[in-house]
């Protein structure tokens, strides 16, 4: 983390455009994490140990023990004649992951949603304790298979910062590029599940089929389809060259022409569209109080991506768009995702274009000593995943093994305003509020 | 000696032990309800000897002016009703001999008043005895009511809105009966000797017995009478299944009674009834899908065929102005039948729904508490009852809606554009009413009978057990609603018996007969011929076809009895949880039928809020402390009916003040006891 | 122009592989699915320092496929990934294992699947879910995927199976009619991968459920599920493992 882009402040002096992104315990301390919407910044403010237990699912969520399905219920209890709770999942295909919800009803309409999270708890957190952070490495990276790039960077990036570890500039980029690819290929693979739930099977094919490709590229060319082990402590394993960078820009070019094609289409099928358009809103409000990230606090028209808003190394030099849509509703999640799919094409082609020459793995053995970087000896990297932002926040021991982790992902605290957004629709919406969230329980649980 | 010999003798003993029951209801509830199973046993016998052997019997009793006698009179028309009725009520007291342990002794007494009274509405040839025993059964009923277990002003409230309307019904027949008597001069315009009447006050007698027998059947838009006073008050079951079952049953047969007194159809006559009957048909449906109560449910299917009922009579009466003779007929026995389905599967469904209700403890479809295990003979007659409700064939309900339906199909036949766009609509709205209700039979079902269980136990709250009676009459139903099915053509010989009577010949022979294999009499045909369908056959074929599967198992090796599969108990699949224990968890009859009540929100009048408490700012998220949710669905028509029953209030506190101090109770007791004393009286004159 | 999927979805052409009939392409069989080799000059003890899931053990000198998670670090001792040591087939070769009763040929060509994911890091979950996709197109194949246990005739499992799913799994796999199958597809799933260690790990799927074929990887490709499950139903013949 860099420290100067995190400012200390306490409880007491907070404003109104301040949304809690994470509550942790480090050192015997509680710490919240916040987020000024209004000034861009990052705010780090110590808690009174007392006042962390009112932070219910979010700081449970990292700090449940695993083998326990956990409740995210956070609204009061629901009256009236005919109520009753519908059980969803563990095991169902609408959403192919293990993880379920009680919807309480009283028939079609959703009174109100309770996520029911931790079924694939591992416990990454407290595994890596005591591995060297390139041991660690195996287990971040697969904590969530399809944001593995975002989490092996985020992790990486904190224990170099903790370090004080120069890395090489290629290295970065090639970081960043790989970022850019997962998150096209993520929100392809969400454009194809929601035409799928609206039954459009030609359109969640072509989705589908782009998306292979892009796992074709990533294999191609980062050595993974789901970028495991392209990310080594102080460098990445591929070395792109000048020529691959081409061929690699240009294969990314053709699949988003291809995706707008698609677009055209999508935006003129009144069927599809029908679907989206008024579901499942979430009200910006809501998404300010209760944290949303990500595409779904972007479609709610928050301004808050980590790229601009606290980026890591490349992304000071790149011009990113920040797409944001004020519709509050699936459509508008959607066009987020649909735009940024173009726009970080954008990027990952002047990522390529511009990819800098030399090294991608740092030759010498990192310094022991820090610089000074680190705040209340923590180190803390925001990255933006394809499902928002993903926090962790690293502490190494004297050995120079992770003594302390904490993983704030973006499921984590999407799935309050996804159950928000989805109160007093209808069960046959659920679906679509469920995709146009990109939830994934992998990413909850870790 | 002839059988016709024997019917004075019989009428007497039905009368006798019915009246003598009722007394002694007074002593043993157990005694009353046995004599009422003999009553209506002798009931029964009777009716079948009438229809049969065709006789008549008319038995002068006192003559009240020169041209006017009170008369009691057996004709194959009314002794029909009578048999429906007595077959309804040998169930209904079989039954509340188990069931009926927590009500005061009173009930069974009343409830043999009632049925009494409606003997003599059916077997009065004359319009004096028929009012009498009219306003008899009206405040009977009224007492039954009025021992409901609901919450006590909802029951008063329920009893008095019954009899506002019985007595509303009093009130327009009267004023039909008026019109009748000034064309013909006499009383006697009932009875199956009565000459059939052209009167230029037609359409006055026609209207005003329309309004006033339909007040009774629950028809559009009165069909709160129906509805209201069954489900509001929680009425006692078996008192329900005969309010439901019978009671409207007797506006069926009065107004078939006019309308077959009448010489001559106006067209609109026939469109009115059409469109009465097709809009009660289609609310009924839809109210019986989104109702919650397992009275009220059953009390909007009533609506929903006495509808249905109507309609046939106005496609006879449009099908006889246009001299369509074969269609007439064939819409005559169409209602008739319906009427002898609907009241033997209503009156089952009542019994078997308050069978269910006193296990779970609760009228609330959609109460959370467990069904006891076992418990066979219910959900026998449980699934029979509903499936012929729901008509499917080849059970009573599906015979009687196919020919009605059938009728509606060949309105194509009727002579101008008008009458067959009405009749096409009709068609219309009375099918869409045969699908709604199957909802409400699922429904009924699904989570009164199937689901949810306990496993294990086979005794109720409280360790209620189903007797030797209530399991006898559950067996008794569904003996009569499989029986009416598959023995159709006999059904169908009786409705033709007590048609012909009306149509001046016995319509058996053209309908019924032999086709494509299948002998005669075990085809119905209907117009001439239109459609065809053999109940029996239909019976007998899936049957065969379940033998030929069991006997191929046995072929192969396979013990045909448990058809050869081994048998794996699994749980259920619920997304890999366990099965649910708690009742918050599981699927309701309300969540099942919200859809509906959402999507037809322009016709319910639903109102939907979901209003969040105290939206407070946690130290976290805005979170509300509590969701109060409400989904009501409102019948339109109560509104207008509050409104009315607030000026009735209003007045008759005035009234009672000013003109008539007393108490209502008191008034009515008087009544009643003053018609019992006037029924012994003719018993012991007559002789 | 008016916009019609139908033709947008015929001008696309095909893209679904040959496989089974033609052996899969490289791309395919991606780089990351080949397993190690070990070479002449292969040094086991250290391979088995280097390995992270224990997948190499020195003494039998042999390499459990179903612990290795295809991170390479073994490469340095001598093990080697290379491509021309067989290719693509060497990568289906290696891999899939049919066990027990797996092989017979009960469901003739038609298969009806169910996934159930019991903890996996969705890499494995969307690489079964990638098997509609039009590349791989398993309905071409008489198999197709289903929602309930109570249609399924076999049974995919992916992830390592944590403790809050094992009567889940349970229950799912007992909900499922006989003859039924089993396929696990993954490292995590066959023996926990890197998450053996960690609080939320229960067993290996075998241990619970009778399972007939393992399809290792990290994930492993598409085209090796689709091998698993053709093995699993006795439409591919190898040599079952002892």
């Amino acid at each position: 983390m860099d420290s100067r882009r995190v400012e200390r402040r306490n409880v007491e002096s907070l404003g109104d455009a301040i949304q809690l992104s994470s509550v942790f315990r480090a050192g015997g301390h509680t710490y919240a994490l916040l987020s000024d919407m209004g000034a861009h910044k990052t705010v780090l403010s110590e808690l009174p140990p007392t006042l962390g237990e009112e932070f219910g699912p979010l700081l449970k969520g990292g700090e449940a023990p695993a083998g326990t399905p956990l409740e995210l219920d956070v609204g009061g209890k629901v009256e009236g004649y005919g109520v009753f709770e519908f059980p969803y999942g563990p095991v169902s295909w609408g959403v192919p992951e293990a993880g379920g919800f009680k919807l309480v009803t009283y028939g079609e309409r959703v009174v109100k949603v309770i996520p029911q999270v931790n079924f694939k708890k591992r416990g990454v957190e407290r595994s890596v304790v005591g591995r060297t952070p390139q041991d660690a490495l195996l287990i971040i990276e697969r904590s969530a298979g399809n944001f593995s790039a975002s989490y092996s960077t985020c992790f990486l990036t904190a224990v170099e910062d903790y370090l004080g570890s120069e890395v090489p500039l290629k290295a970065r980029w090639t970081r960043a590029a790989a970022i850019e690819l997962e998150r096209i290929c993520n929100h392809l693979h969400v454009f194809g599940r929601l035409a799928e739930t609206a039954s459009q099977n030609i359109a969640a094919s072509q989705a589908n089929a782009l998306r292979e490709r892009v796992l074709r590229l990533n294999s191609k060319h980062f050595g993974h389809r789901y970028l495991f082990g392209f990310n080594t402590v102080g460098g990445v394993r591929p070395d792109l060259s000048r020529e691959e960078c081409k061929e690699l820009s240009t294969a990314v070019r053709l699949i988003a022409r291809e995706f707008s094609e698609l677009v055209a289409y999508f935006l003129s099928s009144r069927i599809f569209l029908d679907r989206l358009q008024g579901t499942a809103r979430l009200e910006r409000g809501d998404a300010l109080s209760l944290g949303a990230v990500g595409p779904a606090a972007r479609g709610s028209g928050l301004l808050w991506d980590d790229r601009l808003t606290c980026p890591i190394d490349p992304y000071e030099d790149i011009y990113v768009n920040v797409e944001t849509d004020a519709g509050e509703d699936t459509m508008a999640r959607t066009m987020v995702r649909v735009r940024e799919i173009e726009s970080s094409t954008i990027v990952l082609r002047e990522i390529l274009d511009r990819m800098p020459g030399g090294g991608v793995k740092s030759g010498n053995r990192p310094k022991q000593q820090r610089d000074g970087d680190v705040l209340d000896d923590l180190a803390l990297c925001r990255i933006e995943s394809p499902s928002g932002d993903l926090i962790q926040v690293v502490q190494l021991d004297m050995q120079g093994r992770v003594s302390n982790l904490h993983v704030r992902p973006a499921s984590l605290v999407n799935w309050l305003p996804f159950a928000r957004s989805l109160e007093s629709n209808v069960f046959t919406d659920f679906q679509f509020a469920f995709e146009s969230f990109g939830l994934s329980y992998a990413d909850s649980d870790r | 000696m002839t059988p016709g010999d024997l019917l004075p003798g019989l009428l007497f003993g039905t009368l006798a032990t019915l009246g003598v029951g009722s007394a002694l209801g007074l002593a043993s509830k157990k005694a009353a309800y046995l004599l009422g199973v003999i009553g209506s046993a002798l009931g029964a016998v009777l009716s079948l000897i009438t229809l049969v052997y065709g006789g008549t019997a008319s038995i002068d009793l006192w003559h009240f002016t020169p041209t006017s006698s009170a008369q009691l009179q057996l004709s194959q028309f009314n002794s029909y009703f009578l048999l429906i009725s007595s077959l309804v009520w040998l169930g209904t007291c079989l039954y509340s001999v188990g069931y009926d342990d927590d009500y005061p002794r009173s009930l069974s007494s009343l409830m043999l008043l009632t049925i009494l009274s409606m003997v003599f509405v059916l077997v009065s040839g004359d319009a004096i005895t028929f009012l009498m025993g009219w306003e008899s059964m009206t405040i009977s009923s009224f007492f039954m009511i009025l021992e409901g277990k609901g919450e006590r002003e909802g029951v008063r409230n329920a009893a008095y809105l019954f009899l506002a309307f019985g007595e509303g019904s009093s009130v327009f027949i009267m004023l039909a009966f008026s019109g009748l008597f000034s064309t013909v001069g006499t009383f006697d315009f009932l009875g199956p000797a009565a000459a059939r009447v052209v009167s230029p006050l037609g359409s006055w007698i026609f209207v005003t017995a329309l309004v006033g027998f339909g007040l009774k059947m629950g028809l559009a838009p009165f069909h709160m009478s129906e509805w209201l006073p069954i489900a509001h008050s929680s009425a006692p079951s078996n008192a329900s299944a005969l309010l439901s079952a019978t009671l409207t049953l007797m506006g069926v047969y009065g107004i078939m009674n006019i309308v077959s007194h009448l010489g001559q159809f106006e067209l609109w006559w026939g469109w009115l009834a059409l469109a009465v009957g097709g809009v009660s048909a289609l609310l009924g449906a839809l109210f019986s899908s989104v109702s919650e109560h397992s009275k009220g449910l059953p009390a909007y299917s009533t609506i929903e065929n006495n509808g249905m009922i109507v309609v046939a009579i106005g496609s006879y009466m449009v099908a006889s102005y246009y001299n369509l003779a074969l269609l007439a007929d064939f819409a005559l026995v169409a209602a008739l039948f319906h009427a002898f389905s609907h009241s033997i599967s209503k009156g089952s469904l009542f019994l078997v729904n308050g069978w269910v209700s006193k296990l779970k403890g609760s009228f609330d479809l959609g109460s959370p508490n467990p069904l006891p295990g076992g418990g066979r003979s219910l959900g026998i007659a449980g699934i029979f009852t509903v499936l012929s409700l729901a008509a499917v064939p080849p059970l009573a309900g599906f015979v009687s809606e196919w020919m009605i339906l059938e009728v509606l199909f060949q309105s194509f036949r009727f002579g101008d554009l008008t009458s067959q766009i009405v009749g096409t609509l009709v068609g219309a709205m009375v099918a869409l009413a045969a699908g709604i209700i199957v909802v409400s039979m699922t429904k009924v079902f699904g989570f009164g009978i199937l689901w949810p269980r306990k496993s294990g136990t086979a005794q109720g709250a409280g360790g209620i057990r189903d007797g030797l009676s209530v399991r006898g009459s559950f067996a008794y139903f569904f003996a009569l609603i499989a029986g009416v099915g598959v023995a159709a053509p006999g059904v169908f010989l009786l409705a033709s018996d007590a048609a012909s009577q009306t149509l001046g010949a016995n319509p058996f022979g053209t309908f019924v007969t032999g086709l494509l294999g299948v002998p005669s009499p075990f085809v119905i045909l209907s117009g001439s011929p239109f459609g065809g369908f053999s109940p029996t056959f239909t019976a007998v074929a899936f049957l065969l076809i379940l033998l030929v599967v069991l006997l191929s198992a046995g072929a192969i090796g396979i013990h045909p009895l448990r058809l050869g599969l081994r048998i794996r108990r699994t749980q259920g699949w619920s997304a890999g949880r366990a099965q649910p224990d708690d009742a918050t968890e599981l699927y309701n009859s309300f969540g099942y039928s919200t859809p509906i009540r959402i999507m037809l929100r322009f016709l319910f009048r639903t109102k939907e809020s979901v209003v969040k408490v105290g939206a407070v700012q946690r130290t976290v998220v805005r979170s509300p402390d509590e969701y109060v949710v409400d989904l009501e669905v409102l019948d339109v028509f109560k509104k207008f009916y509050d409104v009315l029953a607030k000026w009735t209030l209003w007045l008759s506190a005035y009234t009672s003040r000013k003109v008539m101090p007393g108490k209502l109770g008191l008034y009515l007791i008087y009544i009643m006891a003053a018609f019992i004393f006037v029924l012994i009286y003719i018993l012991l004159t007559a002789g | 122009m008016p916009k019609i999927w139908v033709l947008r979805g015929l001008k696309k052409g095909v893209l679904t592989s040959r496989f089974p009939r033609a052996k899969p392409t490289s791309e395919e069989i991606p780089e990351h699915a080949l397993p190690p080799v070990p070479t002449p000059q292969a040094d086991w003890s250290a391979g088995e320092k280097e390995c992270p899931t224990d997948a190499i053990r020195s003494e039998e000198k042999i390499i459990d496929m179903g612990l290795c998670v295809y991170c390479r670090r073994c490469s340095s001792a001598g093990f080697s990934f290379d491509e021309g040591a067989g290719g693509s087939s060497r990568a289906l070769q290696a891999s899939v294992t049919a066990h027990g009763k797996a092989g017979k040929p009960v469901f003739g060509r038609s298969l009806h699947v169910m996934m159930i994911d019991v903890g996996s890091c969705n890499a494995c979950n969307l690489e079964v879910l990638n098997l509609s996709n039009p590349y791989y197109d398993l309905t071409r194949l008489g198999i197709s995927f289903t929602n309930s246990p109570k249609h399924a005739d076999a049974l995919i499992v992916v992830g390592a199976l944590n403790r809050a799913m094992v009567d889940v799994l349970r229950r799912t796999y007992e909900s499922m009619p006989e003859p039924k199958l089993v396929v696990s597809v993954g490292a995590c799933a066959i023996s926990g991968g890197v998450f053996r260690g960690s609080e939320g790990f229960a067993s290996p799927v075998q241990d619970v459920i009778p399972v007939d074929v393992t399809v290792p990887g990290c994930p492993p490709s598409p085209v090796q599920i689709i091998e698993g499950l053709l093995l699993a139903t006795g439409r591919l013949k190898k040599e079952t493992a002892p």
